[in-house]
């Protein structure tokens, strides 16, 4: 069977990435309608998976950027698959302007510092409001997504443009070589800065200097299990056929050390916030502790039990079955432990500027009666309740399942159009003989 | 253990030293065995070499580096000696994990270590006889076991390595 040289997006492909994005749509529509005043549950749900996808995109666009300033070949048979994702950053800008332009309407209350009355009557966050406000929240972010599109954008069309030079014109090579060296330290920066504005800002008391690590280590686990499934799907409707199972080794590697960085990262802020005791800082793991047991103690067994024990062994690294497995049950632990990171901080500020109306705070555990309503407004999903559960909060029920599933069938869709723009195999790179030819045994 | 006769070829590439040991397979001829100054990528499928199973042995030996330190903790600090330290519940898993991390590696990499040198014999005592000095150099080698060889087989692996391009060595072996 001759090699297809470029992808070609079936319209069976599109219907089913269709159907998962309709019922991705009538989900928000439900939790839209069903949701408290401020929709808290709604916006939560396009916060985390605008910044889980996003998050994605940008990982793989470092990727190319650190793995072609290091001199590394082995990628080059599969790096349009990174390439494609890394475009998806347009998309990713543009929902970040939705929740700028949210935040701005007043359509939602997702970022405490982000409330004026709250800030009023609050010192810490008067304190943080030099960073902490709106302004920069959105300078920052469309800066930071322009920047990161425009370095896409760029490596993508040098990359298809060295195709066409003639065998030994390396011009295109040595530009996107300089672009990724300059990719690298905007990256490290702007990446730190982007996490701290969308996800660890929702906890606006609370910081941590380890989170953005933390977070993009959890995006770095989450794009390499997605490459994985990626590829191998792809190369069982017969693309890709020099992807061989070497660079799946060395992908399953990378999946397995990731893990274990992600895993240090967590324990150590963890730990030395457990150490140090401070109530402002143990706050932050007290609630999760109690309200989110199942969320909390599951992030570690998912993201780092199933994937040690399973990758420990060379030959695992080696075989579709257990690399689609621990690439699965990695990418959806991932997604939880965004969840996790979005949800409690979300619906303490909730609590919080509710509690406004009523002329004061509401206290942390007072959610029984919003619980109440949100467990009988999800049809039942919550038949564990305890106190504090709150069915899209405290677990992700359904719809929140469904919503993820929209989202990722739209950034499928977005990748494998991409994707079947050029050649899968890009013959002008250096490296792709040394690709094709990998052997890590 | 008796003498052994050791008839030997030095190459200079890795290359060609692979493709003569493709064509002594190819050949029937029996491989005593190929010594490299690095690991030559490819060498290992074409010897038909099993996968070393030491990782396996570390792998035992983590699990015991791991139970020893996290046990001997919890034992330490809720039975046998325990002490408040920093107000914090003498059976602090947290605090534990560190050092039953680094206890881990240690047993995993010494037992590795000290298991490798078992099964090959190394001590600080032990003599290791190198056939050829530039084997840990830049030089490469096919050897074949000849102590009980007739002079035909002798003769027919002379024309191999002269075939191959190899500069031929006898060394006997104790």
């Amino acid at each position: 069977m001759k090699e297809a040289i470029q992808f070609e997006f079936t319209s069976k492909q599109k219907n089913l990435l269709f159907g998962f994005m309709g019922l991705g749509i009538l989900c928000m529509i439900i939790i839209f309608f069903t949701d408290d005043a401020l929709a808290p549950r709604f916006w939560s749900n396009f916060l985390l998976n605008s910044v889980f996808f996003t998050g994605i995109s940008f990982i793989a666009l470092f990727s190319i950027a650190s793995m072609v300033t290091a001199y590394s070949g082995w990628q080059a048979v599969f790096k349009r698959v990174w390439e494609a994702y890394a475009q998806f950053l347009i998309v990713g800008l543009i929902l970040m302007v939705i929740i700028i332009i949210g935040m701005f309407g007043g359509f939602h209350h997702l970022y405490h510092w982000a409330d004026a009355d709250s800030v009023a009557a609050d010192e810490i966050l008067q304190g943080k409001s030099s960073f902490l406000n709106k302004g920069l929240y959105t300078a920052v972010t469309i800066i930071t997504l322009g920047v990161w599109y425009f370095f896409a954008r760029k490596m993508r069309d040098l990359s298809i443009e060295e195709d066409q030079l003639a065998i030994g014109d390396f011009s295109a090579y040595r530009q996107i070589k300089k672009y990724s060296a300059a990719f690298l330290p905007i990256a490290a920066v702007t990446s730190a800065m982007v996490v701290w504005l969308w996800v660890m800002s929702l906890n606006a008391h609370w910081y941590s200097t380890l989170f953005a690590w933390y977070a993009t280590s959890s995006w770095f686990v989450a794009m390499l299990s997605m490459t994985i499934l990626t590829l191998i799907y792809l190369k069982s409707v017969g693309y890709f056929s020099k992807v061989s199972v070497e660079h799946f080794h060395d992908l399953g590697k990378f999946l397995f050390g990731f893990s274990i960085f992600w895993t240090y990262l967590w324990f150590s802020q963890y730990m030395l916030i457990w150490y140090g005791n401070v109530g402002e800082e143990t706050i932050y793991f007290h609630d999760q502790r109690t309200n989110y047991p199942v969320l909390f103690y599951g992030n570690l067994v998912v993201n780092f039990v199933v994937p040690f024990f399973i990758l420990l062994r060379n030959d695992t690294k080696r075989k579709v079955g257990t690399l689609v497995l621990t690439s699965a049950v990695v990418f959806i632990g991932h997604w939880m432990d965004f969840f996790l990171m979005i949800k409690p901080g979300v619906l303490h500020t909730y609590h919080e500027i509710m509690g406004h109306g009523g002329g004061g705070h509401a206290v942390l555990d007072n959610m029984a009666g919003q619980s109440a309503k949100l467990v009988a407004d999800a049809g039942g999903h919550g038949a564990e309740a305890v106190s504090t559960f709150v069915n899209g909060f405290t677990f992700p029920g359904l719809l929140d399942v469904g919503v993820f599933l929209g989202f990722l069938a739209f950034f499928l869709y977005f990748v494998l159009v991409q994707l079947a723009k050029t050649r899968l195999e890009p013959v002008g790179d250096p490296y792709i003989g040394e690709s094709i030819h990998h052997h890590v045994i | 253990m008796e003498n052994k006769k050791i008839l030997f070829g030095l190459y200079d590439d890795e290359q060609i030293l692979l493709d003569a040991v493709k064509e002594a397979k190819d050949g029937q001829l029996d491989i005593y065995d190929v010594y490299t100054p690095f690991p030559v990528h490819g060498l290992d499928p074409l010897l038909e070499l099993s996968e070393s199973r030491l990782h396996i042995v570390g792998f035992f030996f983590g699990v015991v580096g791991a139970l020893t330190a996290f046990l001997g903790m919890t034992w330490i600090f809720t039975d046998e000696w325990p002490m408040i330290i920093g107000g914090k519940p003498y059976w602090s898993v947290p605090a534990f994990i560190p050092i039953t991390f680094e206890l881990t590696v240690l047993f995993a990499a010494f037992g590795m270590v000290f298991v490798f040198y078992a099964v090959n014999g190394l001590s600080p005592r032990a003599h290791t006889e190198v056939l050829h000095p530039r084997l840990t150099d830049d030089r490469f080698a096919i050897a074949f076991d000849t102590s009980v060889s007739s002079n035909e087989e002798i003769s027919r692996l002379e024309k191999f390595f002269e075939r191959s391009g190899a500069e031929v060595h006898i060394k006997n072996l104790k």
